[in-house]
C-alpha cells in the first residue's frame, strides 16, 4: 500500500511539473536516438548516402511536427558495406542504450552478419535495402524487421519476364558476396522452371576491374542475355566491356544496378538494359510525390536513389512506433512486431512471422534514354523499341 | 642522453604521476564524446607531451622506469586493470579494448618479425586471418577446447606462412616484400572465391566458453553487471603478458643479440658463423604464431570472420604501426596501437576524413620524427649494467 | 578453340600487360635512381586519369568537341599534371627522408598514396562512385570472324609500345638518359662527375609519373570507367611485375607486366578452376617464381657491395 501511494504521489508531482513546464512557451521534450546503419563510403555509398538522407528527413519532419512526443536524434554510423565493419557499427549502435531501435543496411552481406549483434543486444531493427532471403528467414529473431522485399520475389517476376519475351540462353556473372551468389541461385532455380538454359557462369570478385577474360568466353558461348548478380560499380564495368568485345547479348540486372549512379556510369551503353527491383519507383509510391518534394526541401546534396524512400519509410514506421509505445526497446519490439497494414510512402506494410514486409510487388524497369522507366510505359513495351537480340 | 650521467638512479615519484595521469587521461578520451572536448583532449594530450619532453620531465620518467622495468610492468597492468573496470558496462568502449590489445599482440608478432630479424612482413592481415578462421572452423565443427584452439590459431598461421619460407629466406628487401604482397593479395581473393570458407560473407565464429562458463554472457556479481567484454579483456590481457614477456625474453637473450645481427649485416652475421637461415625462421614462424593467436582470439571476440577484415590495406595498417611506434620498440607498439585504432574512432566528427587526416598525420610524423615515436633504446648488454 | 577467340584473348591479355607494363616501369625507375619504392605510384596513376577526365570535362564545357583536339590536350594536360606531381612528391617527401631507414620511405609514400586516394574520393564530385571515362578514340572495328579488332584499343597498343620504346630510347640514346643512368649506378661517382643529382632524381620521378598517368589514361579509355580505388591494385600488380621482372631493369618491368597479364588471363580461361581464381593462380606463380629466382627473372648486374 505504502508503495502504490508513493507511486501516486510521484505521478502527481511528475504531472505537476509536466503541467508546469507545458504551459512554458518552450517545452521540453525528452530526447530519444535512433539509429541509422548504411554504406556511407566505398563503391555503393550513393545508396547509403541516400537512404541516410531519407532516414534523416523522416527524423527531421518528425523533429518540426508539433505533436511529437519526443525529440529524436538520429546517429549514424557507416558499415562501408563491409560485414565486419558493419558488426563493429552494429555493436556501436547496439550498445547504446539509449539507442531504442534502428534502420539498418542496404549491403546484404552486412545485413546477415549484424542480425546476431542485434538479436544480442536486444535492439528492434527494421532493415531499409537488404534483399537476402537469410536475413529474416535465416533466423527466429524478434528484432529484425524489414520494409523491402526479398530476392526471391525478383528472381520470380525476373526468370518468368525474360522467357515470355522469347529469350532462352543465358550466362550468369554474379560477385561471390552473398547479395551475388543468392541471386544466382534464385535466378538459376526459377529460369529453370521456366524452361530457360544457363550456359555458363561465372563468379567475379566485387572489386574486380577486368572482365574481358570472362566476356569472351561467353562471347564464345553466345547467349542471349548475360545476367547480371551485382551491385552498381562492377555493372558499369561488365557492360563497358562487353561493348568493346563486341558481346550483343542483352545486359539484364537486378535490383543492385537499379541507381542513378548506374546510368551515370553506363552513359549510352545503358540504354535497354533490364532490371527487376522490389516496389514500386518512389514517384510512383502512394507517398512517392510527397517524400521527393520535402526530400527536395531540405537541399541534400545527393538523390534518394532506389532505397531512400523505404529507409524513409523505415524510420518512419520506427518513429511511429516509438511515439505509441514510449521509448523502450522491448515494447517498441513488441509493437513491430505485430505491425499489420500499416500505412506508409511505400505502400502497406504487414510484418510476417519472421519480420518481413509482405509484399510482393516487383517493378520491371528497362532503362530508356538515360532513365530508369517502368517496363509497361516504355517505348519497349509498346513495341516501338526493341531490346538486344528481342524476336 | 645528459641525464645518464646521473649516479642515482633517477626517483620514480614523476612516473608514477605520469602513469596516473596517463590513465585518468585515456579514461578521459573513451569517455568524451563531444567532439570539441575530444579535439580538445587531443590537442591538451600533444601539448603536455611537448611540453614535458621539453622540461626534461618526460625523459626523466622514462628514464626512472626503464630503470625499474618491473615496476613499470606492475604500473601498465594497473593501468590497463583500471580502465577496464572504469568502463565495465561499456560494451563499445571495451571492444575497442580488446581491438588495441589484439593489435598490440599481432604487432608484437610483425615486431618480432622486422623489428628484431629484419624480414620484411606484409601480409600480417593475412595471418591474423588464418588465426581467425581456424578459430571459426575448430569452434564450430569441433569440440576441441578453446584454450586449445586458440593455440591452433597461431599453430595454422605458423603452418601455412612456413610455404613461405623457401621464398622469403632466398629473397631480400624489396624482393622479399613482394613475396608477402602477393601473398596477401592472393590470400583474400582466395577467401572470396572459396564457398568452403563462406567466401566474402565470411563464417560465424562461436563465443569462447572455458571450464562451463560462457564467455558471450554478461557477469553478474550481486548488483553489478560486467559487460561480457570483460571476460574476454581478462583473456587477452594475460594472453598479451605472456606473449609480451616471451618477446622481451627473446630480446634480452642471446637469441635477440643474433637477430639483431642478422638483421644489421647479413654478410658479416654469417662470418661470425651465425645460422641466418635458423633465426629467419625462427623469428618469422614465431611472429606469425603470435599473429595467429591474435586472430582466432579476434573471431571469438567478433563472433565474425569475412574476407574484408584481412586485406592488404589491413597488413598495411599493421606495418605502419609498427614503424610509427619505433621499429623494435615493444612500448612504442603500445602507443602507436593506442593512437591509430582509438583516434579515428573518437573524432567521429571527421568521419568520412578519417583515413586521409591519419595518413597525413603519419606522413608529417615520417618527416619530423623518423625514427618513430618511441624508438628502441641502446641494448643493454649486462643485467644491471647502464651507459655511463 | 577457335583461332578467332584465341586472338581476342591475346589482344585482351596485351592491352592488359601494356597497362601494367607501364607502370612497372614506372616502379623501375625511382628503384634505379633511388633505391626506394614508392607506393603511391599506383595512386598518382588515379589521379592521372581523373585529371584526363576533368580536363575533357573541361573542354566539353568550354564548348571544344573535336574528338583529335580533346584527346590531345586530355593527354597533355594530365600528363604535365602528373608529371609535376611526381616531381613535388619527390622534392617535399622522397628526398628529405632519403636517410632514414628505406622502410620508412615505404610507409611515408604508402601514406601518400593513402591521402591521394581518399582526396579523389572526397574531393572529386561524387568521386565515391565510379566515373564514366568518354571513348575519345574512335571505336571503328574490324570483326575478323569471332574476333573483334577495335581501332581504339590497336591505337592504344601502338600509343603504349611508342612510349615505352621512347623511353628506353630517352634512357640509352640521350644525355639525359646518361645522367639518370649514371645517377641509378653510383650516385657519388655521378656528382663528382658534375650531374646534378636532385635535378636527375627529380626528372626521373616526372617521368615515371608521367608515364603513370598514361597508363592511367589508358586504363580509363579502355575500360571507360575509372574509379578512386583503381591505383591500389595497380600499383601492386605493378610493383609485382617489377620485382618479377628485376628492379632496375626497364626490360624486366615489361616482361613482369606482360607476365602478369598473360598469367591472369591463362588463369581465367584456360584452367580446369573457376574463373575467379585467377588472381590466386596469377599471385601463386609469383611467389613460386621468387623462389626460383630471388632478383627476379631478369637479375641485377652488380653484385653485392660488402
Amino acid at each position: 500500500m505504502k508503495r502504490v501511494s508513493l507511486l501516486a504521489a510521484l505521478a502527481f508531482g511528475a504531472t505537476i511539473a509536466l503541467s508546469a513546464s507545458s504551459s512554458d512557451t518552450v517545452f521540453a521534450k525528452d530526447k530519444v536516438k535512433v539509429g541509422f546503419v548504411g554504406p556511407l563510403t566505398g563503391g555503393v555509398s550513393a545508396n547509403g548516402i541516400g537512404g541516410r538522407n531519407s532516414a534523416d528527413l523522416a527524423v527531421r519532419l518528425r523533429n518540426k511536427d508539433p505533436k511529437a512526443k519526443y525529440e529524436y536524434e538520429l546517429i549514424v554510423q557507416d558499415d562501408e558495406c563491409k560485414p565486419n565493419i558493419g558488426v563493429q557499427a552494429a555493436t556501436k549502435v547496439a550498445a547504446d542504450k539509449k539507442v531504442v531501435a534502428a534502420a539498418t543496411h542496404y549491403c546484404s552481406a552486412v545485413a546477415i552478419a549484424t542480425v546476431d549483434t542485434y538479436h544480442k543486444f536486444g535492439l528492434p531493427v527494421v532493415v531499409w535495402g537488404a534483399v537476402l532471403p537469410a536475413i529474416t528467414y535465416g533466423n527466429d529473431y524478434k528484432e529484425v524487421h524489414r520494409v523491402n522485399g526479398t530476392m526471391i520475389n525478383q528472381n520470380q517476376t525476373a526468370a518468368k519476364f525474360m522467357r515470355d519475351l522469347g529469350y532462352k540462353t543465358w550466362a550468369v556473372i554474379h560477385d561471390t558476396t552473398d547479395y551475388g551468389k543468392g541471386h544466382n541461385k534464385f535466378f538459376s532455380e526459377n529460369l529453370k522452371k521456366n524452361g530457360g538454359e544457363i550456359l555458363a557462369t561465372f563468379g567475379v570478385t566485387a572489386d574486380q576491374q577486368d572482365f574481358t577474360a570472362e566476356l569472351t568466353k561467353i562471347k564464345e558461348l553466345n547467349p542471349d542475355v548475360i545476367y547480371f548478380g551485382g551491385l552498381t560499380p562492377i555493372g558499369v564495368r561488365v557492360r563497358a566491356q562487353m561493348d568493346k568485345l563486341g558481346v550483343d547479348s542483352l545486359f539484364q540486372g537486378t535490383s543492385g544496378i537499379v541507381s542513378d549512379a548506374f546510368i551515370k556510369g553506363a552513359g549510352d551503353l545503358g540504354e535497354g538494359i533490364v532490371a527487376f527491383r522490389e516496389g514500386a519507383p518512389t514517384a510512383k509510391l502512394p507517398g512517392g510525390k510527397f517524400f521527393l518534394e520535402k526530400y527536395g526541401a531540405e537541399k541534400y546534396d545527393n538523390p534518394p536513389e532506389a532505397y531512400g524512400a523505404f529507409a524513409f519509410a523505415a524510420m518512419n514506421l520506427i518513429l511511429d512506433t516509438i511515439e505509441k509505445e514510449g521509448p523502450d526497446r522491448k515494447k517498441v519490439r513488441a509493437a513491430l512486431n505485430g505491425t499489420k497494414g500499416r500505412d506508409s510512402i511505400v505502400g502497406e506494410i504487414s510484418f510476417d512471422d519472421h519480420g518481413q514486409n509482405t509484399v510482393a510487388l516487383i517493378t520491371k524497369y528497362v532503362i530508356q534514354d538515360g532513365k530508369w522507366t517502368v517496363w509497361e510505359d516504355s517505348e519497349y513495351a509498346s513495341g516501338k523499341r526493341k531490346l538486344a537480340r528481342q524476336k | 642522453m645528459n641525464s645518464g650521467e646521473k649516479q642515482t638512479p633517477a626517483t620514480l615519484w614523476p612516473a608514477l604521476a605520469g602513469t596516473a595521469l596517463t590513465i585518468v587521461y585515456v579514461i578521459l578520451l573513451l569517455k568524451v564524446e563531444s567532439q570539441t572536448e575530444v579535439i580538445g583532449l587531443l590537442v591538451v594530450g600533444a601539448l603536455a607531451i611537448l611540453a614535458t619532453s621539453w622540461s626534461g620531465h618526460l625523459a626523466r620518467a622514462g628514464q626512472a622506469l626503464t630503470h625499474h622495468e618491473s615496476i613499470l610492468h606492475l604500473l601498465v597492468i594497473f593501468g590497463a586493470l583500471v580502465i577496464i573496470g572504469f568502463f565495465r558496462e561499456d560494451h563499445f568502449t571495451l571492444l575497442l579494448l580488446t581491438t588495441v590489445m589484439l593489435y598490440v599482440l599481432a604487432t608484437l608478432g610483425l615486431n618480432l618479425q622486422f623489428g628484431y630479424a629484419g624480414v620484411l612482413n606484409f601480409a600480417g592481415a593475412s595471418f591474423f586471418g588464418i588465426g581467425g578462421y581456424t578459430a571459426a572452423v575448430l569452434g564450430a565443427h569441433t569440440p576441441v577446447p578453446d584454450l586449445l584452439i586458440i593455440l591452433a590459431g597461431g599453430v595454422m598461421a605458423a603452418l601455412i606462412g612456413s610455404i613461405l619460407l623457401l621464398p622469403v629466406l632466398r629473397t631480400r628487401g624489396h624482393y622479399a616484400a613482394v613475396v608477402t604482397i602477393a601473398f596477401a593479395l592472393l590470400f583474400k581473393v582466395f577467401l572470396e572465391v572459396n564457398d568452403i570458407l563462406g567466401g566474402p560473407q565470411g563464417l560465424q565464429v562461436p563465443g569462447m566458453e572455458m571450464f562451463g562458463w560462457k564467455f558471450n554472457n554478461n557477469i553478474e556479481i550481486g548488483a553489478l553487471e560486467l559487460s561480457f567484454y570483460v571476460n574476454y579483456l581478462i583473456v587477452i590481457l594475460l594472453v598479451l603478458i605472456a606473449a609480451f614477456a616471451l618477446v622481451r625474453r627473446l630480446e634480452r637473450s642471446w637469441v635477440g643479440l643474433n637477430l639483431d645481427a642478422l638483421r644489421l649485416d647479413e654478410t658479416a652475421a654469417t662470418c661470425f658463423g651465425l645460422n641466418i637461415v635458423r633465426w629467419k625462421v625462427t623469428a618469422f614462424l614465431l611472429g606469425n604464431f603470435l599473429i595467429g593467436i591474435a586472430g582466432a582470439l579476434s573471431g571469438m571476440v567478433i563472433g565474425f570472420v569475412a574476407p574484408t577484415s584481412f586485406t592488404f590495406a589491413d597488413s598495411l595498417i599493421l606495418v605502419s604501426i609498427v614503424l610509427l611506434g619505433g621499429i623494435g620498440n615493444v612500448w612504442g607498439l603500445v602507443l602507436a596501437t593506442a593512437i591509430v585504432v582509438i583516434i579515428p574512432e573518437k573524432l567521429q566528427a571527421i568521419q568520412e576524413y578519417r583515413f586521409l587526416l591519419y595518413a597525413a598525420m603519419v606522413m608529417l610524423m615520417l618527416l619530423f620524427r623518423p625514427e618513430g615515436l618511441l624508438p628502441r633504446p641502446v641494448r643493454h648488454y649486462f643485467p644491471g649494467w647502464r651507459p655511463k | 578453340m577457335d583461332i578467332g577467340f584465341l586472338a581476342q584473348y591475346l589482344m585482351n591479355g596485351l592491352m592488359l600487360g601494356m597497362i601494367y607494363a607501364l607502370v612497372a616501369v614506372g616502379f623501375t625507375l625511382f628503384f634505379g635512381v633511388l633505391d626506394v619504392i614508392k607506393f603511391s605510384h599506383g595512386d598518382v596513376l588515379t589521379v592521372g586519369a581523373f585529371a584526363g577526365l576533368a580536363t575533357f570535362l573541361g573542354l566539353e564545357a568550354a564548348g571544344i568537341s573535336h574528338p583529335a583536339i580533346q584527346i590531345l590536350i586530355v593527354v597533355i594536360v594530365s600528363i604535365v599534371l602528373i608529371a609535376a606531381l611526381g616531381a613535388v612528391i619527390a622534392r617535399t617527401i622522397v628526398l628529405p627522408i632519403r636517410s632514414a631507414p628505406p622502410l620508412n620511405t615505404l610507409l611515408i609514400t604508402l601514406m601518400l598514396g593513402t591521402v591521394l586516394r581518399e582526396a579523389v574520393r572526397l574531393f572529386y564530385p561524387q568521386g565515391a562512385n565510379p566515373q564514366p571515362f568518354p571513348a575519345l578514340l574512335p571505336t571503328n572495328s574490324l570483326t575478323l570472324g569471332n574476333f573483334n579488332l577495335r581501332l581504339d584499343n590497336v591505337i592504344m597498343l601502338v600509343a603504349g609500345v611508342a612510349v615505352i620504346v621512347g623511353t628506353q630510347l630517352l634512357l640509352n640514346r640521350t644525355k639525359l638518359g646518361l645522367a639518370i643512368r649514371a645517377v641509378a649506378q653510383d650516385e657519388e661517382t655521378a656528382r663528382t662527375m658534375g650531374v646534378n643529382f636532385t635535378l636527375i632524381v627529380l626528372i626521373t620521378f616526372a617521368l615515371g609519373s608521367g608515364l603513370a598517368a598514361f597508363a592511367g589514361l589508358m586504363n580509363g579509355l579502355y575500360y571507360n570507367e575509372i574509379n578512386f580505388g583503381m591505383g591500389l591494385l595497380l600499383g601492386a600488380i605493378g610493383f609485382s611485375s617489377a620485382i618479377v621482372g628485376g628492379l632496375g631493369n626497364i626490360y624486366g618491368a615489361i616482361l613482369g607486366g606482360f607476365l602478369f597479364a598473360g598469367l591472369q588471363t591463362i588463369g581465367a580461361v584456360a584452367l580446369p578452376f573457376a574463373s575467379a581464381y585467377k588472381d590466386v593462380f596469377a599471385f601463386g606463380v609469383i611467389i613460386a617464381i621468387m623462389a626460383w629466382r630471388p632478383t627476379g627473372l631478369i637479375q641485377e648486374k652488380i653484385s653485392e657491395r660488402v
